[in-house]
């Protein structure tokens, strides 16, 4: 049955909609405004991407993102799987400290972070990946545990290793493609975070593509905000694109 | 408040391009239970949520007792409902629960309190007034349900697959206790389900759908013994098709010719509907028509499928005392024990 | 035929117990350690050297500065943000969940969903980029509203004023509300309006006895993570003040940076502290009730 766009629904919409673009709007505007010709055009947007910074700050972040995505998937996903399988008395635990970097400041971790790590580790940039780990944590083993709670997880586990599989077949090749609608959503968001994080790099002074974009407003603002729209505007446009053309898939019946 | 009698006329309804009722029709007396069997998507619990106000029907009248019920909203139809699972209020107390409906109709704080005591002492759960659902077991939360629909007396009772989600044994005791209940207080009720042995067991009468219309309502008796189509044949209990020929009312099978019900002066191919227990299986007979190809064993009845020479699969239903030396691969004669068959087209 | 992961009852004697012991914890090893060192070191820390003077001496005069001026301004006024923001976010984001979640389709509820997530992690430079153009001085809103004779800086409004920043902080608690508070709306089962009416009751009694009984603690919870994150909220705000503003995440970022009075090295590490505080007496209690309302809400 469909339901039509009812009135009280269309109006929410509208004001929604009016509160969130119109400050976008009004930026993007901005960024394609050409005051030496006095009309519009991308001078600034080209101008940022030819920047060489910008190549290299956009890189090192999506590569740092990667990393953080990767510790994500390769730490949360064997040991997720193996304490819903074992019903180990430590599951209550790691549930709950799962759950704390909610309940800390990414400040006050900043802080910390700054006053802790032996030598080696302040110097790589290694460290902020794993530091991004953490934040994403509450969100990322929320989504794994939920993706692996509404699957049959001990049948498929018990059938793949009957048939012969071991532990990083039956994980690969089993488990993580049925709970590939929680596997993405961990990536989406890990990744954004990571790409996004800004707190965090800049009290540890660190230099990606968010702080970047800061340096860059001290000296060319038009630039900074053309720079701004593209890391705002674009994942929002290709996120909203992709969920409205992508069929969704249904595992359970919902009533 | 007494119950009342329940009418529908002509209902019809549409979700989109799906004809969930189609012209149905149906009566229920006053203290009646009838059932609603069906497949899924047959249309029975459309038809019960039009009769409850939450679905309203694009052509139809209902009617209760003479008046006219068809546009008065759901909250003020007077009929207690219970849904398949999942409907009591998880931030009220049982009793609470119970005496919502009593609550929504102004009664006192202790004459509803009282109220929702007696029924949940009728069901049984008199201890447990002060639990809430999610401490209370599938079955415990449908009798409260039961309770808590039955509380401000209404005129008509509907019940939604009420044990559908519910252990077998469980299903087993409470439809009894669903009847118990109805018989007492004598309530009209009207029962949607797609277990047909249940519907069977506690109905006065049924009323098969199919696709949005009602195939056949009848006591479970003329239902069985008497299905009026082949579609109520199949679906209640099990039912043997063989096909045989016909001729000047009379069809032939396993060598005899039998009367055919309601058939004129036609011949040709037909398909004869025939209950299990209507067939006999007999061993060492020197004019053998079949091959056995399992026994299933029952305790007191044991169900015999065998095979004839043509193909075709019959199910018999005997004693298991009298097919004790059957085993697959035995030789049988087949026979028809009634003298008068259904008879459905080819 | 199948393959039992862990054995059942647990053995108290000696290899056995060693087998068993580390069966039940061996494979948490990885997150253990990563979480323990990453996260739960450094916060042990910050807390340990808190309580450090200069001289690395036990003291508590860092918590004493802590909460005198500027700080505890500073303070006060980080705490009126979260919960400003939070109150203005809480009932439009509640209201506007409803309606996505009751009233949308499937794609359009996934749509919002998607998009809100981006929303709520807007912030610092960007954000402050478009509502300095949508209303800032020169900002386009800016300029509508004073073609329609209101003029927003009349008085002493700026963006980086308490109200220009609870203003922008709504572009990200309205949809952290919506994500947050979403779950409970969807968990409001069909069966129990349709039962409600069936009792008896219009739709404003099922509001008032089952509907917002029901969403009340969810609601309540949501409240408090808004305002965690509103007081926390350090690049938005670092992006939009200018100094006139005391707000403790700044503050503490200010000492980091190196501004640090030689008076007191550790006076960053005791508001840290203090804000965990803060910030845990707002979460913990949104953890504990959620998993409450996880009872009746579980699908």
């Amino acid at each position: 049955m469909k339901i039509k766009l009812q009135p009280p629904l269309a109006i929410t919409l509208l004001i929604l909609g009016f509160f969130v673009f119109v400050p976008m709007i009004s930026a993007f505007e901005y960024s394609i405004r050409t005051p030496l010709t006095g009309g519009y055009g991308w001078t600034h947007y080209i101008w940022a991407v030819t920047e060489e910074d910008f190549l290299h700050y956009i890189l090192r972040s999506m590569w740092l993102a990667g990393v953080t995505v990767l510790i994500t998937l390769f730490v949360l996903v064997p040991t997720l799987t193996w304490l819903h399988l074992s019903n180990s008395k430590v599951r209550g635990i790691i549930d709950g400290l799962s759950l704390l970097p909610l309940v800390i400041p990414v400040v006050a971790f900043a802080v910390g972070a700054q006053i802790s790590f032996p030598e080696f580790v302040q110097n790589t940039v290694l460290e902020l990946p794993f530091l991004y780990f953490v934040l994403a944590l509450p969100y990322a083993y929320r989504a794994l545990d939920i993706g692996l709670s509404a699957i049959p997880l001990k049948t498929i586990t018990e059938a793949a290793r009957s048939s012969g599989a071991d532990w990083l077949r039956t994980i690969t090749s089993v488990i993580v493609p049925v709970i590939r609608g929680a596997v993405m959503a961990t990536i989406a968001l890990t990744f954004a975070l990571s790409l996004g994080e800004y707190t965090l790099t800049v009290l540890l002074h660190w230099d990606t593509f968010p702080t970047w974009v800061t340096y860059v407003a001290q000296e060319n603002i038009l630039g900074a905000i053309a720079i701004s729209m593209m890391s705002l505007i674009l994942p929002f446009l290709i996120l909203t694109i992709i969920t409205l053309f992508v069929p969704e898939r249904s595992t359970q019946g919902r009533k | 408040m007494s119950s009342k009698s329940l009418t529908l006329s002509n209902i019809s309804k549409r979700f989109g391009s799906v004809t969930a009722l189609d012209n149905f029709n149906l009566e229920v007396g006053v203290g009646e239970l009838v059932a609603l069997l069906g497949p899924s998507g047959c249309g029975k619990t459309t038809a019960l949520r039009v009769v409850a106000g939450l679905e309203h029907q694009d052509n139809g009248t209902v009617l209760v007792a003479d008046k006219n019920i068809s546009e008065v909203p759901a909250h003020k139809r007077n009929m207690g409902m219970v849904f398949q699972a999942y409907s009591l209020f998880p931030n009220l107390t049982v009793e609470e629960n119970v005496a919502f409906g009593l609550q929504m109709r102004k009664v006192n704080k202790t004459s509803r309190l009282k109220k929702a005591h007696e029924l949940l002492d009728l069901v049984g759960l008199d201890s447990q007034s002060k639990r809430f659902t999610h401490q209370l077991s599938g079955g415990q939360q449908q009798r409260v349900a039961l309770a808590r629909a039955l509380a401000f007396e209404p005129e008509i009772l509907l019940l939604d697959e009420p044990l559908s989600a519910l252990d077998a044994q469980v299903r087993v005791n409470l439809r009894e206790e669903i009847r118990r209940l109805q018989l007492s207080l004598g309530t009209t009720t009207l029962f949607v389900t797609h277990d047909q042995e249940e519907a069977m067991s506690i109905s006065d009468r049924v009323g098969v759908m199919n696709n949005g219309v009602l195939e056949q309502i009848d006591t479970p008796d003329a239902l069985y013994n008497k299905p009026s189509s082949s579609f109520v044949a199949g679906f209640v209990g099990t039912m043997n098709r063989i096909p045989a020929q016909i001729a000047d009312g009379m069809v032939e099978i396993f060598g005899s010719k039998i009367a055919a019900l309601k058939r004129g002066n036609e011949s040709g191919q037909v398909i004869a509907l025939i209950r299990p227990e209507s067939i006999s299986v007999i061993a060492d007979s020197a004019t053998p028509n079949a091959k056995v190809l399992t026994r299933s064993f029952m305790g007191a009845s044991s169900n015999i499928v065998c095979q004839t020479a043509d193909g075709t699969i019959v199910q018999s239903l005997m004693t298991s005392a009298s097919t004790g030396d059957l085993h697959p691969g035995s030789s049988v004669q087949l026979r028809v024990l009634s003298s008068e068959v259904l008879v459905a087209n080819a | 035929m199948t393959h039992k992961v862990i054995e059942e009852g647990a053995p108290t004697r000696g290899r056995a117990f060693l087998t068993s012991f580390l069966r039940n914890f061996l494979p948490a090893t990885p997150l253990l350690l990563i979480v323990g060192f990453f996260f739960l070191f450094p916060i042990a820390r910050l807390i340990y050297v808190s309580f450090l003077s200069n001289e690395n001496t036990f003291t508590i005069d860092n918590f004493k500065t802590a909460v005198q001026e500027p700080y505890r301004t500073g303070f006060i006024n980080s705490i009126k943000i979260g919960l400003f923001s939070a109150a203005l976010a809480a009932f439009p984001g509640a209201i506007a969940a409803y309606f996505i979640e009751t009233r949308g389709s499937s794609k359009l509820r996934r749509t919002i969903a998607v998009m809100s997530g981006v929303l709520a992690n807007t912030g610092g430079i960007p954000l402050a980029f478009m509502f300095y153009a949508a209303l800032g001085i020169q900002g386009q809103l800016t300029k509508i509203l004073k073609f329609f004779g209101w003029d927003l800086y009349a008085g002493t409004f700026s963006l980086g004023s308490f109200i220009g920043l609870l203003v922008v902080y709504m572009y990200f608690q309205l949809p952290l509300m919506v994500i947050v508070f979403s779950p409970a709306i969807v968990s409001l089962r069909r069966e129990w309006s349709e039962a409600a009416r069936n009792l008896g009751a219009n739709q404003l009694n099922y509001w008032i006895r089952i509907g917002i009984p029901l969403l009340f603690p969810s609601f309540i919870a949501s409240f408090l993570l808004l305002f965690a994150s509103g007081f926390s909220a350090y690049a938005t705000a670092n992006a939009l003040t200018v100094g006139n503003l005391p707000l403790t995440p700044l503050q503490i970022g200010g000492l980091l940076d190196g501004n640090v009075s030689a008076a007191q090295l550790n006076l960053g590490k005791a508001l840290g502290v203090v804000m965990i505080i803060i910030s845990a007496c707002a979460v913990i209690p949104y953890l504990a009730i959620q998993r409450r309302s996880a009872r009746w809400q579980k699908r």
